[in-house]
């Protein structure tokens, strides 16, 4: 559940807020624990704590591992990755990232809010180690020696919103989340908000799927509540809702209309049978953080506190696979701009 | 032990030589693994009699054990058997229970593979590897419990699992009218074995087998499921089938059946041949009865009267509404009376309402209507334990399943049933070294042969087992005693011992509603007999007077009724 | 109750075997896909730090009450895959009591585990009612139990819980500082501390071994469990009995969490521990339901889980390599078990007629 909640959280509101609330540039590539030997350019040993399922999930653990393959192509640094076992508690996400810390690693970054009150107190204990953890900004992670990287979902979704509004005919658009909480709430705000800037008169239908996190692992709930929007008239439905999406494709398939993906580029990565009812998906680059934060420690800056990763960052962004929004990628391009000028502000809510 | 020695029993030295050179079918080579696969059309097509290789023949040989030997882990089931069972003749064999009857058919119907030992059949040696083996051979058996399909008709019964041999249909049809009419069997393909009675079963049972191309039939404990009319039945059936030819080995431990019908009588006695008897009419059942217990039988005495005038246990027009899909009561105004010191005994063929009697009697069921009234109070309510601790004890008639929990230590069992009874249990605590202490005190009064209290009671032979049951329930003294069928399944030596407890309870002053299938057991113990049947209680039977035939009449609803 | 060296011998012989063909297994896939077999051996029977070795104590004693719990159904013959759904709805539930924290510091903690048991025992109530009444099988209500139990936990941290500012995860409202428990220094030189309520644990399972075997209650249980109708024919009401159990390990359900709770998470929420129900199954079925093998399966079953870090960064093999020494472990016990139970039998079924045949042939002939 958890895991799917990460799946589909993205997108930042603005800027990126590094505050360098420690100074010293320097205090962290040497002076670690264990041996982060030397590699061929640096000290530094990142090291990634996956959530359940790990590298190769294809979805927000694969995309984190992206980046630290870059990280280890481009900055020729130390690397290690370790996955989580179902079911487990505070105290073994604990026991992890400080077993990471005694292999040597520089670098811990968490992938996933699970690890929020884990690495606060792995942090705590281990003062000289920079981590990182992905989709939390919360007290319970936060420290001088955190990064908290998040994504600013909203303005993504901002712009897939537009584009559905944009190819309704029908001027009824849909939105599917997985479960009602303020995170997937972000990604409704910003498609709402989207579409209304393109057809103030446009109807937005909504449905969250579940109480719980059920809602991201349930295709055939996803159908069936695509299946009633396009009864309903809409014909195009925007998906925050994981593995349930794939129902949601089914459905836009079975109605002969179009759905909108999340987090990957899903015309590339849904079933194939169903990649082209993909009109675009929300992006959301778990890989663009993870290197940017490898490569601030490799720079010898030290970061800690909430750092966004919104469009102007490439955290978020749409995508083009499949080329049904090359004829209106001009007008996406165009809000894009805007709000990274801050001449449009994206409500979160 | 070498598999060459033909120890023991000297019956077999008799009968070898006779027929070890016997006349041969061509097809049968000695030495061929399975040399009567090709002949199995043969044989069920043809009566054996009468065919025309001449391959057997009344007198000679059809089976042959000779030296079988098989071990279980620590112990030794059946030790150095032999004996020769011969065309056209019953052979019985008799044994106590756990004497090894039941491995040795095993073993003959390929179910079991000895450890040592030759099995002949027309005086091939054969390896019986599995049931199918042992058809091929020539040999079937009839289980004591019957393996009939209740919603199929005969034909179908019979055809089923042996499509090949005559097709389904009219060819079937045929072959089971040929073979009916040929051994007297009387049963009508069509009809549908719901509709038969015990008999009729049995008898379709043994047409399975000969349909086959059976030429030895087993049957274990034939009679043990019918009432003496349907005995003289089967006993006349089995006359046909030898005087057609075929061998009979008949399993029992009913030895007056055994004398009445068998042509020779082997015995065996834990595990191995005492001796085969080739002249029946030589011995009595009672010498017979020591061979197998290897030691002087106890005598089954009448004794005085020892009723008294309080009506201990009482039941009114008790009734019990059918079950579902059922028209007929299941019990219909049923009135009893148990006096103090009395043994009641009900006869009846089962199922015919005596399980359900004594389910309402304790307490596992609510009777539809009617009243059970206990020492002048009315329990017709009360649950099982209230009416266990009013002092009713109950010997149930599947002590497997409703007496005794297998794996757990002797001692757990005797406090089954009692545990909230002294010194089982105080104050809600079980109490293990009391409760330890009067079970090593009941395996001594009641002879519970074990080697300890603490071994489970599945490990124990079931005439202990019954033994350790019938101590429990008197150890908490009783004013009733419910028993259904307490020496089914129990060794000769245990039989006698329970009956003498349940004669000792009596005279003092103990009520028993004794329920059996056991006539002789009956007669022998009860004071006064009634009859069940249908799920209603008639008639009155004074056992000093009473012949098995007259309640044999009682019970199947054909004679009349006395007073 | 019996403890002769045989006996002892086939009572561990179980165990051992399906840990050893576990063993076998597990080094078969090793080789196959080519990982190092040595190596994976190495880290996994090397001494824990003591930091882990905290979290393994911790993580045994949840699995340690979960398992108390399913043993309890086992005992009875019934199977309540529900532990799960009654951990979380229980832990949920008291996890909201503590947090308004009515009552100061230890009474705070007390009346949470009540609140707790009560929960846990009247959401397992359910399935006993439908079983004893319309004879729906507990797996099937249980399953669906739990499920169901997962959208009222989701629903209900939505309707009373809280998200912390920047948090994506809802939480219950923390319980005060004066009702954590700091733990107990029980491991030297480790940084972390064993739960406060290990003690809960050790209570559960002496009161477990106790019920079951030194009361009449017990022993109607027991004898129900072993054999419906001789049970029914001693009088014991197999109805109410059925009833009671799967009450009882619910309400044993209810208190899985409340170690973690009151020594961890503080709160109920997203991060707090998933499945421990199902891992008290397979304890369960490992240990015997034997308060004291329960106990030991607990502590393998955990050192495992804690060994799959270790095995990653070590050894670098795939966490899926624990979930695979788990389910053989699993499977070989459930076969070792049937086997060691067949020879057991057949032992004492020929050392029973093996004394009596000596013993007739010294006082002769029986009777």
């Amino acid at each position: 559940m958890r895991h799917s909640l990460l799946k589909v959280a993205a997108l930042s509101s603005a800027a990126t807020l590094t505050l360098a609330a420690c100074g010293g540039s320097d205090s962290d590539t040497d002076a670690t624990s264990g041996g982060g030997e030397g590699g061929e350019g640096t000290d530094v040993k990142a090291c990634l704590a996956y959530d359940v399922g790990g590298r190769g999930d294809q979805s927000f653990n694969d995309s984190a591992a992206k980046g630290l393959d870059r990280a280890k192509d481009e900055l020729k640094i130390e690397a290690e990755e370790v996955e989580a076992s179902q079911g487990e508690n505070d105290a073994a996400r604990e026991d992890r990232l400080n077993q990471l810390v005694d292999a040597g690693c520089t670098n811990v970054i968490g992938v996933g809010f699970i690890y929020a009150t884990a690495m606060g107190n792995a942090a705590k204990a281990n003062p000289d180690v920079q981590f990182a953890i992905i989709d939390d900004a919360s007290e319970a992670s936060a420290g001088d020696n955190v990064a908290q990287l998040t994504f600013a979902e909203h303005e993504g979704s901002f712009l897939v919103g537009a584009a559905a509004a944009m190819k309704s005919k029908s001027n009824k658009v849909g939105f599917i989340g997985g479960m009602d909480v303020p995170l997937i709430n972000k990604f409704e705000a910003g498609f709402e908000a989207g579409a209304k800037e393109v057809n103030p008169d446009i109807e937005v239908q909504t449905k969250y799927l579940a109480e719980d996190g059920s809602g991201f692992a349930d295709p055939a709930k996803g159908q069936t509540a695509a299946e009633g929007m396009f009864d309903k008239g809409a014909d195009v439905v925007y998906h925050a809702a994981g593995g349930s999406g794939a129902g949601v494709f089914k459905a836009a398939k079975a109605a002969k209309k179009m759905a909108i993906g999340v987090d990957s580029d899903q015309a590339k990565t849904a079933e194939a049978d169903v990649q082209d009812v993909i009109l675009t998906s929300m992006v959301k680059n778990v890989d663009v953080a993870v290197f940017d934060n490898i490569k601030a420690t490799v720079d010898g800056e030290k970061q800690s506190g909430n750092i966004v990763f919104d469009l102007k960052a490439g955290g978020v962004d749409y995508a083009t696979t499949g080329g049904k929004v090359d004829d209106i990628k001009d007008k996406l391009e165009e809000y894009k701009q805007k709000i990274i000028d801050g001449d449009i502000t994206v409500p979160e809510k | 032990m070498p598999l060459a020695r033909r120890a023991g029993p000297l019956l077999t030295l008799r009968l070898l030589f006779p027929c070890s050179t016997g006349p041969r079918g061509a097809p049968r080579v000695p030495g061929t693994a399975r040399p009567s696969l090709t002949r199995r059309p043969t044989i069920s097509s043809q009566a054996p009699t009468k065919s025309s290789d001449g391959s057997t023949r009344a007198g000679d040989v059809a089976v042959r054990l000779e030296g079988i030997t098989k071990r279980f882990p620590g112990v030794i089931a059946n030790q150095d058997v032999g004996f020769s069972v011969r065309r056209g003749t019953v052979h019985a064999i008799v044994g106590e229970n756990g004497a090894g009857k039941s491995t040795l058919m095993k073993i003959l119907y390929g179910v079991q593979r000895p450890d040592e030992g030759r099995i002949e059949v027309d005086g091939a040696k054969v390896d019986l590897r599995s049931p199918s083996d042992a058809i091929d051979h020539g040999i079937g058996m009839v289980f004591q419990h019957f393996m009939l399909a209740d919603n199929l008709t005969v034909l179908e019964n019979v055809v089923l699992g042996a499509e090949k041999l005559h097709g389904i249909g009219a060819g079937a049809r045929t072959e089971i009218n040929r073979i009916s009419d040929e051994y007297g069997l009387g049963v009508d393909p069509d009809a549908l074995v719901a509709d038969l009675g015990v008999g009729a079963r049995q008898r379709v049972e043994i047409l399975k087998v000969l349909y086959r191309g059976a030429r030895t039939i087993i049957l274990d404990e034939p009679t043990a499921v019918l009432v003496p009319q349907e005995v003289d039945e089967l006993f006349d059936n089995l006359r046909e089938l030898k005087a057609e030819g075929l061998a009979v080995i008949f399993i029992s431990h009913k030895l007056d059946e055994v004398l009445a019908v068998a042509d020779a009588i082997t015995v065996i006695r834990r595990g191995r041949t005492v001796e085969t008897v080739e002249d029946p009419s030589s011995i009595t059942s009672r010498q017979l009865a020591e061979m197998m217990v290897g030691s002087e039988l106890p005598s089954p005495a009448i004794e005085e009267s020892t009723v008294r005038d309080q009506v201990v246990l009482a039941t009114r027009g008790l009734s019990l509404a059918p079950a579902a899909g059922g028209s007929r009561d299941l019990l219909h105004d049923v009135t009893l009376d148990i006096r103090a010191g009395e043994v009641l005994g009900i006869a009846g063929v089962e199922g015919n309402g005596q399980a359900e009697l004594v389910e309402v009697i304790m307490g596992m069921r609510e009777p539809t209507s009617g009243t059970v009234v206990l020492d002048g109070t009315d329990i017709s309510d009360w649950d099982v334990r209230q009416i266990r601790e009013a002092g009713v004890g109950y010997v149930p008639e599947d002590r497997h399943r409703h007496g005794l929990l297998l794996d757990a230590p002797l001692w757990e069992n005797v406090v089954l049933g009692h545990q909230t009874q002294e010194p089982n249990v105080k104050n809600g605590m079980i109490q293990a070294r009391a409760a330890k202490d009067d079970t090593a005190r009941i395996v001594e009064e009641y002879d519970v042969r074990t080697p300890g209290i603490t071994v489970t009671a599945g490990s124990l032979s079931g005439g202990n087992q019954q033994k350790l049951i019938i101590g429990r329930e008197m150890s908490h003294h009783p004013k009733v005693l419910v028993a259904a069928h307490p020496t089914r399944g129990v060794d000769v030596g245990a039989q006698a011992a329970i009956w003498d407890q349940i004669r000792q309870a009596r005279r003092e002053g103990l009520g028993v509603l004794l329920i059996s299938a056991d006539l002789e057991e009956l007669i022998g113990l009860s004071d006064r007999i009634r009859v069940i049947l249908r799920g209603r209680v008639s008639g009155t039977f004074d056992p000093d007077q009473v012949t098995s035939q007259e309640l044999g009449s009682a019970m199947t609803g054909a004679g009349k009724e006395s007073a | 109750m019996n403890l002769n060296p045989r006996r002892i011998a086939l009572t561990l012989a179980a165990p051992v075997l399906a840990i050893a063909v576990a063993f076998v297994i597990t080094s078969l896939v090793l080789a196959a896909v080519g990982d190092p077999v040595g190596t994976v051996w190495k880290v996994l029977l090397d001494e824990p730090r003591p930091r882990t070795l905290v979290n393994i104590v911790n993580s045994a004693t949840t699995y340690y009450i979960a398992a108390v719990a399913v043993a309890i159904g086992f005992k009875m013959k019934l199977f309540n895959i529900g532990v799960d759904g009654q951990y979380r709805i229980a832990s949920f539930g008291a996890a909201l009591v503590a947090g308004y924290g009515w009552l100061p510091g230890p009474l705070n903690i007390i009346f949470a585990m009540l609140v707790a048991m009560l929960i846990g025992g009247a959401w397992a109530g359910i399935a006993a009612w439908l079983k004893v009444t319309r004879g729906v099988s507990e797996v099937i209500s249980t399953i669906m139990l739990n499920t169901i139990s997962a959208g009222l936990v989701g629903w209900g941290l939505r309707s009373w819980g809280q998200r912390p500012e920047g948090s994506n995860s809802r939480t219950t409202t923390p319980i005060p500082e004066g009702s954590r428990l700091e733990g107990i220094a029980l491991i030297p030189d480790a940084p972390n501390r064993v739960y406060t309520l290990i003690l809960l644990a050790l209570l559960v399972g002496v009161a477990y071994w106790f019920i079951i075997n030194k009361t009449r209650f017990g022993f109607d249980l027991r004898a129900a469990g072993a054999s419906e109708t001789a049970a029914v024919a001693s009088g014991v009401d197999y109805k109410r009995m059925i009833f009671i159990s799967i009450v009882a390990s619910g309400a044993v359900a209810g208190l899985v969490g409340m170690p973690a709770f009151f020594g961890l998470d503080h709160a109920y929420g997203m991060n707090f521990q998933e499945g421990v129900g199902f891992v008290g199954i397979g304890v369960a079925l490992l240990g015997r339901n034997h308060p004291v093998g329960i106990a030991a399966a607990a502590l393998l079953w955990s050192w495992l889980e804690k060994s799959s870090d270790g095995l990653q960064l070590q050894a670098g093999v795939s966490p899926a390599l624990v979930y695979i020494i788990q389910g053989s472990i699993l499977l070989a016990v459930v076969v070792a078990y049937e086997v060691v139970a067949r020879i057991e039998k057949r032992l004492e079924q020929s050392q029973v007629s093996r004394q009596l045949q000596a013993r007739e042939a010294t006082e002769g002939a029986p009777a």
